[in-house]
C-alpha cells in the first residue's frame, strides 16, 4: 500500500473519510444501541485494518493536506444536523452535551494524555466553571457572555490549586489526591447554602443576542426547530476554537515539554523544562477549557446541581480521553462524542446502565488498549522540503486543525 | 578560562558521604572522571546538574554560584548532560528528542502557540534546521529517520542522539556519563571519535566524561580526576594518574 497519493486521490480519501465519519456519527445518534455499537465495531475494524496495511498514515496525510475540504464537510454537517433532527429535542440535546463534554475532554487530555498526570477531578473543574457563571448571572446579574470568561478564569484558578499536589505526587498518589479534591468539591457545594446546597441553582438565564433569547425555537424555511439548535451552534463554535487551540499547543514547545514530563521527569528537567511551571500550566489550561464548557452547560440547562459534577462524571470524562486516544485531539473529540451518545442510548437499561457502560468500555479497551486513535509521532512542517505537517489530523466531529498554521 | 569550579562539594545520604569535599576545576578542556564503582562519579554529575542538592560546598559556573539552582536552571545557564543508562523519551521521535534539547533556547510561550502560530512556526523551522546540523555531525542517516520513534533506533544511535540532544542547545559544559556503556569495541571507538570531533567543530564545549574504559580515557581526555569513596584522590594527566600509588590501590583493592 505504498502508492503515492496524488492530488485528486488525496482529495477523494479525505472527502470519503470526513463524510464517512459524519455519517457514522449520525447513524449512531439516530439508530438503536445495537446499530450504534455495530457502527463503532465497524469503525474500529477499519482503523485497525488501516494500521495493519499502513494506509492510516496516508489517510492522516491526505486529510491534513486537504484540511479545507474536511473542515468544510464537518462545518456543513454541524449546520445541517439540527434540521435533520428537528422533530427530536432529545437527540438535539444529546448533540449539545456531546459538544460540551468534548470541550472538557480536550482540556482533561492536557493532564491525562499529554503530561501523564491522572486527574480524577475534571468534573470539579467543569463544575467550577458552571457555578461561577451561574452565580454571577443569578446573584449578580452579570451577562452570561461575560460568565463564559468568568467561568474560564474561575476554573483555571481552581485548576492551579488542583495542580499543586501534582508537583509533589505522582501516579497512584496523585490519583488519590485528585479523587479527594473531587469529593471535597462536591461536599463543599452540598454544604454551602449560598451555592444552593443540595437544591442546586435553578433559573439560570439563557444567552441572549441582540434581544434574541437562546431559549426560543428557531423558525427557518417554514421549519420550527427546537431551541437546542442555538446551543448546538454555540457549543460547536467553542468546540472548534478549543480543538484548534489544543492542536496548536500539541505541536508547540509546550506540548512537547508535556510529553517529555510524561516520559521521564528527570530528563525533562535536565533539558531545561521547568517542571513546576509546565505541570501547573497543564492543569490551569485544561481547567480553563472545562470552565468554558461548564459555563455553557449552566446556561444551557438553566439548572445545575452538585450531582452533575460528581465523581462518577469525572470517571466518564476520563473514559472519554482513554477511549478516544490519549494525546490525540481528534481521538479525544471523537471519544467524547461517541461515549456521550452511547451513554444516552443506555438509558433504556435503567438500573443496568452503568453495568452495560462498563462492559462496553472494557470490551473496547481490551481490543484496543491505546484508544480509537492512538498517540502519533509528531510531524512538523519543515523549511526546505516542504513536508506537509501531519501533527494532528483525521478530524472527526469537532474541528481540529493540524500543526501550526502558517 | 575557568568554566566550572566546585569548592568542597559534599552530599550526605544518611551517614554516607557519597561526594566528600571535592574541589574540581575545568577550563576549556576534556576532563576524565574515573574511579571504582560507587566512588561518587555519577553523584558528582548529579550535583553539578542540579538533580541533587549539595549538603555543603559550592558549584560555580562561569563565575556564578549555581549550587542551589534547579536542573532546568542549570541547563538554561549552559550545562547539558547525558545519562549512564540511555535516557531518551522512547515514545517520541528522533526529531522530538532533539527539539527537547533546544527547549531552554526557545522563546515562544503557550500563549503565542495558540494566538501567534506563524511566529512559532518560524522558530520551529529554524530549530529543525539546527537539529539536522547536529544530527549530521553524528550520523546523517538519523535525519532520514527523524520521525521514527527512538524505541526503533539501535543503541549506538540512541547514544548519539542523547549526546546530540545535549549539544544542540550549544552548552558551554557537557557532562557525559559513560557514553560508551553497552557498546562493543568498534562502536566505542566510533563514539569516541564523534565526541572528539565535537571539540574540533565550531561548538567550543568543555567536557567532563565518566568512563570505565581506560583506553577511552587516555585517548580523549587532557586531564583525569580520580574519585574513591567520594573523595578526590588524584588528578593530572592520564600517565601521572596511572602511576599514582593511591589510585592503583583503589582500583586493585590492594
Amino acid at each position: 500500500m505504498k502508492t503515492k497519493i496524488n492530488g485528486t486521490n488525496g482529495k477523494i480519501i479525505s472527502l470519503a473519510t470526513s463524510l464517512g465519519v459524519c455519517l457514522a456519527l449520525y447513524i449512531c445518534l439516530v439508530s438503536s444501541l445495537t446499530a450504534a455499537l455495530l457502527i463503532l465495531a465497524l469503525g474500529l475494524g477499519l482503523i485497525i485494518y488501516g494500521e495493519r496495511k499502513d494506509s492510516i498514515e496516508q489517510v492522516y496525510l491526505s486529510v491534513e493536506k486537504n484540511k479545507p475540504i474536511v473542515l468544510g464537510i464537518i462545518v456543513l454537517f454541524v449546520l445541517v444536523l439540527p434540521f435533520l433532527l428537528h422533530k427530536n429535542n432529545y437527540l438535539l440535546h444529546v448533540v449539545v452535551m456531546a459538544g460540551i463534554y468534548a470541550i472538557v475532554a480536550l482540556g482533561l487530555n492536557f493532564q491525562v494524555g499529554s503530561t501523564g498526570m491522572v486527574n480524577f477531578a475534571p468534573a470539579a473543574l467543569f463544575g467550577a466553571g458552571a457555578y461561577v457563571s451561574a452565580i454571577a448571572a443569578v446573584k449578580f446579574g452579570i451577562s452570561p457572555w461575560l460568565g463564559i470568561l468568568l467561568g474560564m478564569v474561575g476554573a483555571a484558578l481552581l485548576g492551579l490549586i488542583f495542580g499543586f499536589p501534582a508537583l509533589k505526587t505522582r501516579g497512584y498518589y496523585l490519583s488519590l489526591v485528585t479523587i479527594a479534591l473531587q469529593i471535597i468539591f462536591t461536599q463543599m457545594i452540598v454544604n454551602t447554602a449560598w451555592l444552593g446546597g443540595p437544591n442546586g441553582i435553578p433559573g439560570i438565564p439563557p444567552y441572549e443576542l441582540a434581544g434574541f433569547s437562546f431559549k426560543q425555537s428557531l423558525k427557518i424555511l417554514g421549519l420550527t426547530i427546537p431551541y437546542q439548535i442555538n446551543y448546538i451552534y454555540l457549543t460547536f463554535i467553542f468546540l472548534g476554537l478549543t480543538a484548534l487551540a489544543a492542536s496548536r499547543l500539541y505541536t508547540s514547545r509546550t506540548g512537547l515539554a508535556w510529553n517529555a514530563i510524561e516520559q521521564d521527569e528527570i530528563v525533562a528537567a535536565t533539558q531545561g523544562i521547568n517542571l513546576t511551571k509546565e505541570k501547573l500550566l497543564a492543569f490551569a489550561l485544561g481547567a480553563a477549557f472545562a470552565g468554558v464548557a461548564g459555563a455553557l452547560y449552566a446556561h444551557y440547562t438553566s439548572f445545575i446541581g452538585y450531582e452533575d459534577f460528581d465523581f462518577s462524571k469525572s470517571l466518564i470524562l476520563i473514559c472519554m480521553v482513554l477511549l478516544g486516544g490519549m494525546d490525540n485531539v481528534s481521538g479525544v473529540t471523537l471519544g467524547a462524542i461517541l461515549l456521550t451518545i452511547i451513554d444516552e442510548k443506555l438509558r433504556d437499561f435503567a438500573d443496568y446502565r452503568m453495568l452495560m457502560y462498563s462492559v462496553i468500555l472494557i470490551t473496547i479497551l481490551i481490543t484496543r488498549s491505546q484508544g480509537l486513535l492512538p498517540k502519533r509521532t509528531r510531524k512538523y512542517k519543515e523549511k526546505s522540503t516542504g513536508m506537509p505537517c501531519v501533527g494532528q489530523t483525521v478530524t472527526m466531529g469537532g474541528e481540529s486543525s493540524g500543526s501550526l498554521k502558517n | 578560562m575557568e568554566v566550572l569550579r566546585t569548592e568542597a562539594l559534599t552530599i550526605n545520604f544518611g551517614g554516607l558521604k557519597a561526594v566528600n569535599e571535592v574541589d574540581f576545576v575545568i577550563g576549556d578542556e576534556v576532563v576524565g572522571l574515573i574511579g571504582p564503582n560507587g566512588s561518587g562519579k555519577t553523584t558528582f554529575l548529579n550535583l553539578v546538574s542540579g538533580i541533587y542538592r549539595a549538603t555543603s560546598g559550592h558549584v560555580h559556573f562561569m563565575q556564578e554560584d549555581i549550587t542551589d539552582c534547579a536542573p532546568h536552571e542549570v541547563r538554561s545557564k549552559g550545562i547539558a548532560r547525558t545519562f549512564q543508562t540511555n535516557r531518551l523519551c522512547l515514545n517520541l521521535s528522533v526529531l522530538d528528542n532533539m527539539l527537547l534539547g533546544l527547549h531552554s533556547r526557545q522563546k515562544s510561550t503557550w500563549w503565542q502557540a495558540i494566538f501567534q502560530p506563524s511566529r512559532c512556526q518560524q522558530e520551529l523551522e529554524d530549530n529543525i534546521e539546527r537539529c539536522f546540523e547536529v544530527l549530521a555531525h553524528f550520523n546523517p542517516e538519523l535525519i532520514d529517520k527523524r520521525y521514527e520513534p527512538v524505541s526503533k533506533i539501535p543503541l549506538i544511535d540512541r547514544r548519539r542522539i542523547e549526546i546530540a540532544r545535549a549539544i544542540v542547545g550549544e552548552p558551554k559544559l557537557l557532562l557525559l556519563d559513560e557514553p560508551t556503556a553497552g557498546l562493543n569495541t568498534e562502536e566505542t571507538m566510533e563514539m569516541i571519535d564523534d565526541i572528539g570531533r565535537l571539540r574540533e567543530s565550531k561548538m567550543k564545549v568543555s567536557i567532563i566524561i565518566i568512563e570505565h574504559d581506560m583506553a577511552v580515557i587516555s585517548r580523549i581526555s587532557q586531564r583525569v580526576v580520580v574519585l574513591n569513596a567520594g573523595r578526590k584522590i588524584a588528578e593530572g594527566t592520564f600517565e601521572e594518574v596511572s602511576q599514582n600509588e593511591e589510585v592503583r590501590t583503589a582500583y586493585l583493592g590492594g
